[in-house]
């Protein structure tokens, strides 16, 4: 007899869309995450806005975290992790660790949503010098600084005057062995732009790029604007070294464009540092026995018209586990893996 | 064949300024699509100051470049980043641009590639600060194969690089080391200040001084032994190494070859 | 979530504080082709001559490297002996007072790159002979390779590469070393000198003799170390925070020097390698322009230290012509080799023979305690003793003796 019950593992953007789809259908929901509160990276490491809405992050996520802790067929388990998983789809048997110890869950499906973490730009092939220099930073740290609103030099505390993000750090490299886009890294950092904009209208920014990746209608959500209304410099041609001039940076690239060489002082410069799975998505992999892809995430055995379906029946995964995405992708293979969870438990199969 | 079209429609032309429309000798497209006519590079042969050969030619030494083993690992594809010229010491002072090496070379520019060929690859420092390429190009590894092959091929370019460096090259294939304490003459170094003519001045001297044994040489940067030379001479011969030179500077792969010859048939090594 | 949280700042400055590389995205190893390699029977692989006198070093991508402490076989470099020999004598010297015995091969060879990379009359076989033709004579002599120069360190790592990667090539190479009637012989590691004087860099301080407190340095990095087959070269979370090559850096700062910055640190010399010899006008522009009058006017070091042959001779010989072009120079240049051995109290003229240099060093002597004008007068005598024939040659006692 299958279980009612779907064990979701990851409370992210992914994870509560899939827990509260499950729960909505019907089903009983088990939800893990490891860390002590839900929300998943855009709560964790402070983001001001989401891309390209810019509405709070904490407002936007906390509507759906208030749905899923409110709602009666899902359990939440914090501080909480998945050490194993045996049987078969319709019956499996987790276990969880957590301060309380260990407890089995059986439930007839699993939906891993155990999301990315920032690529750690030290480990960057360019020469950014991200730990030596207090003044470069990453996407996500402006994030914390616009959300706290105060952008300030970490060197010195003053507010930048110039102030530029160098695109796809950790992305498309073939020496880190990522060589794919992460995605979100263009429409982030033009959404910062724009917010450093408004924040500071004496500041001028900066973005150097390799392509801009503006699908859809991110193009005239964020990347005309920031151009048309708020005068951000887009530059194509990638920086390839940050050194200290004085008590600021100098950045040297080449203007593809126009081009000819380039060296400029800033003050500040934000690495726009791509995803890589998160330690939890590679181990949880392991755990579950699932497939990744050479770069650690976990793969989509069916795809294009099945995005969640995992190498483990009864396994499915959604969001930013399967490889870079944002919010709206993961929202979407949320639902899409609670689907395909709810079609296990119920016993009938969805032919595709 | 959509791309070169494009491409070739594309181009910008400017007569007097010495650039002009390549359209040199045909273009037999063999169907793979992206061999350009003619390009905006491509200088008119009446200025550009090297001969200009058939597109048959071209596309020859284009292939030699192309077939060499390393190209490979030398060439992925290029998205015009920039990082390769904004660290090259050469793009900063000459007109020079790894970028447009990488570009060439993956478009099967073969016009454009020649004049590269004649010209650029000389420029290039071989500093291999470009091999940071986040594609994995190495836009100088691209630059060491076309300079071989405009060796082996005793291109113009080729024999003007080697022009005033003929007795480098007899240095360090008949004696192992490159740059001997004796080279240190002030009238070939005019520019490195007075310390080389005290250096030339007391040679034997200073050289004695040397605490290290294997130092006292003049004629070599240190004591090589005859046996090393007798080896290394028959790699020269082996690999072809000695032979590249024939084309490009006749009589020195002459006065080399028979100083190795005669070496190896004092030692009753048969080749 | 927090009552009372940090200010964003000092979130990211602590965070910033240590690099710690992550041990599960270490990169790809050369390694496991080279022992597959091995134990197809393809390839002898050298190994340190003594597994337990060795230091383990951190290197750009994390993987660790071994460098033995002795028992070392020197691949001398042709720049350094022939133009520079102050450079191979202080390696030699510091590696002496150390107590390291080591071999100074007459069965050597240069790495014949120089040429290559200038002139291209050689070919990927030809090289390769080369390179393994040397290992194999270290092999031979059961003394671990310690490479000089780092062009030829770098361009080393690049035959090992193709040779690994190329069947076709190992057959050819195979030919030819079959008929010098020698083995196929790769190193575990190749090791430049300059990481043998970082791993050493403790060791070296201990027996320091002179103050380098007030010394100003910049440091140039030769990118044939650190960019030519990246991987290999040494980054230490110590120095720079594990963000730039740490070779040259961590000895100066364990050598109490103060390393200044400057902000065309990573640019290369401009030596060029035809360019040097036969297109000096883009060396000595490169060199003055981008690298010393940047140094000079950013950070005014006493010397630059720098790990090659090409960068010294360069960055030394370039000034003196640019002077006449009232360019802002005048910046003593050396290894760190020399530097290291003055600092154990090395003499000027006798170990690191700095009457072969052009740059103006006798300020750098002077704010280092030591008086030029007698040790010049001392060198002086021992030359005189050579002319009047008392001794053929100077030798280490000779040098120690002062």
């Amino acid at each position: 007899m299958a279980s009612e019950s779907v064990l979701v593992i990851g409370g992210g953007p992914a994870g509560l869309a899939a827990a509260r789809s499950v729960a909505d259908l019907g089903g009983n929901v088990v939800l893990v995450e490891q860390r002590d509160f839900l929300g998943g990276t855009p709560i964790a490491e402070n983001y001001a806005s989401i891309t390209p809405h810019l509405e709070s992050a904490e407002v936007a996520l906390g509507r759906v975290v208030d749905a899923v802790q409110g709602h009666p067929g899902i359990t939440v388990h914090l501080g909480a992790e998945v050490i194993s998983c045996t049987g078969d789809a319709g019956e499996l048997t987790a276990v969880l660790r957590s301060a309380e110890g260990e407890q089995p869950v059986e439930c007839g499906a699993v939906i891993v949503a155990t999301g990315f973490q920032h690529f750690d730009p030290g480990r960057e092939t360019q020469l950014y010098g991200y730990y030596e220099l207090p003044d470069v930073l990453a996407l996500q740290d402006l994030e914390s600084m616009l959300k706290a609103g105060s952008v300030v030099r970490p060197s010195n505390g003053q507010a930048p005057k110039r102030l530029c993000f160098i695109q796809c750090v950790g992305s498309r490299d073939r020496h880190i062995g990522n060589e794919y886009c992460s995605k979100v890294c263009c429409g982030v950092a033009s959404k910062e732009a724009i917010e450093v904009r408004q924040a500071l209208p004496d500041c001028e920014v900066f973005i150097f790029y390799i392509d801009m990746r503006m699908y859809g209608y991110w193009e005239s959500q964020i990347y005309w604007p920031a151009q048309e209304q708020h005068n951000v410099q887009y530059v194509k041609g990638i920086v390839s070294e940050i050194l200290p001039f004085g008590d600021r940076l100098l950045v040297r690239g080449e203007d593809t464009t126009m081009g000819r060489p380039m060296e400029i002082p800033m003050d500040m410069v934000v690495l726009s540092v791509g995803m890589e799975p998160s330690p939890g998505t590679r181990r949880t992999a392991q755990v579950l026995g699932v497939a990744q892809n050479k770069y650690g995430f976990i793969d989509a055995v069916d795809l294009p018209l099945d995005t969640v379906s995992t190498s483990r029946p009864g396994v499915f995964a959604a969001g930013a586990a399967l490889g870079p995405a944002d919010l709206e992708d993961c929202a979407s293979s949320g639902a899409a893996a609670a689907m395909r969870a709810m079609a296990v438990i119920r016993g009938a199969q969805v032919a595709v | 064949m959509a791309i070169g079209t494009e491409l070739q429609g594309g181009t910008v032309t400017q007569s007097g300024t010495g650039i002009a429309r390549g359209v040199v000798g045909g273009s037999p497209d063999t169907g793979n699509g992206a061999i350009l006519e003619g390009n905006a590079f491509f200088k008119n042969p009446a200025v550009a100051g090297f001969e200009d050969v058939a597109y048959e030619e071209k596309e020859r030494f284009f292939e030699a470049v192309r077939s060499d083993m390393r190209f490979p690992d030398y060439l992925y594809g290029c998205y015009e980043c920039g990082i390769c010229v904004a660290v090259c010491p050469s793009a900063r002072f000459y007109d020079f641009s790894p970028r447009r090496i990488a570009q060439a070379a993956a478009r099967k520019d073969v016009a454009l590639f020649y004049q590269q060929m004649q010209e650029d690859i000389w420029e290039c420092s071989q500093c291999f600060s470009c091999v940071r390429c986040p594609r994995g190009n190495n836009p100088g590894g691209i630059i060491t194969i076309m300079r071989e092959v405009a060796i082996n091929e005793g291109m113009a370019s080729a024999k003007e690089a080697l022009e005033g460096y003929s007795r480098i090259v007899y240095k360090i294939m008949s004696t192992g080391t490159q740059v001997s304490p004796d080279m240190l003459q002030p009238d070939a170094f005019p520019d490195w200040g007075p310390e080389v003519r005290d250096v030339s001045e007391h040679l034997a001297l200073w050289r004695r001084a040397l605490p290290p044994e294997t130092l006292h040489t003049t004629a070599t940067s240190w004591d090589v032994s005859e046996r090393t030379l007798i080896e290394l001479y028959l790699i020269w011969m082996e690999t072809g190494a000695l032979d590249m030179i024939r084309n490009v500077d006749e009589s020195l792969h002459m006065i080399l070859e028979e100083v190795m010859e005669e070496r190896l048939e004092e030692e009753g090594i048969e080749r | 979530m927090t009552t009372r949280s940090a200010t964003p700042v000092s979130v990211i400055l602590q965070k910033k504080q240590h690099f710690e590389r992550d041990p599960e995205r270490l990169p790809v190893d050369f390694h496991d082709r080279l022992y597959e390699l091995e134990a197809a029977g393809e390839l002898v692989v050298q190994r340190p001559p003594d597994p337990t006198d060795v230091v383990t070093v951190p290197t750009k991508y994390g993987r660790p490297k071994v460098i033995p402490r002795g028992h070392l076989w020197h691949h001398k470099s042709c720049g350094q002996c022939g133009h520079i020999p102050g450079y191979s004598t202080s390696i030699f010297w510091v590696m002496r007072k150390l107590g390291y015995e080591y071999h100074d091969p007459r069965d050597q060879t240069s790495c014949t790159a120089w040429n290559y990379y200038a002139s291209a009359t050689s070919n990927p076989a030809a090289q390769a002979a080369v390179a393994l033709r040397n290992f194999a004579a270290a092999y031979e002599s059961g003394y671990y390779p310690l490479i000089h120069c780092a062009t030829s360190y770098g361009h080393y790592k690049e035959v090992r590469g193709e040779l690994l990667r190329h069947p076709e090539l190992r057959q050819q190479v195979r030919q030819v070393m079959d008929k010098l009637g020698k083995p196929m012989v790769l190193p575990e590691e190749i090791v430049h000198y300059s990481e043998w004087f970082y791993a050493m860099r403790d060791e070296i301080a201990a027996r320091q003799v002179r103050d380098f407190s007030g010394i100003g340095v910049t440091v140039h990095p030769a990118c044939h170390y650190y960019k030519l087959v990246e991987g290999d070269a040494i980054y230490d979370p110590d120095v720079y925070q594990g963000q730039r090559t740490a070779v040259v850096t961590g000895l100066a700062e364990s050598l109490g020097a103060e390393v200044r910055e400057y902000s065309t640190w990573y640019d290369c010399c401009g030596f060029g390698f035809r360019h040097i010899l036969v297109q000096r006008d883009f060396t000595r522009s490169f060199a003055t322009m981008r690298k010393i009058e940047v140094m000079k006017e950013e950070a005014n070091p006493d010397v630059v230290l720098t790990h090659d042959t090409g960068c010294v001779t360069t960055l030394d010989k370039s000034q003196f012509a640019a002077q006449a072009h009232d360019r802002k120079v005048g910046v003593a240049v050396m290894s760190e080799a020399q530097f290291a051995a003055l600092a154990m109290g090395a003499h000027p003229y006798k170990v690191c023979q700095l009457h072969w240099h052009s740059a103006d060093y006798r300020p750098l002597l002077e704010k280092m305690g030591i008086d030029w004008r007698q040790a010049w007068a001392e060198f002086e005598d021992e030359v005189k003793r050579l002319e009047r024939g008392d001794v053929q040659y100077l030798t280490w006692d000779d040098v120690d003796a002062s």
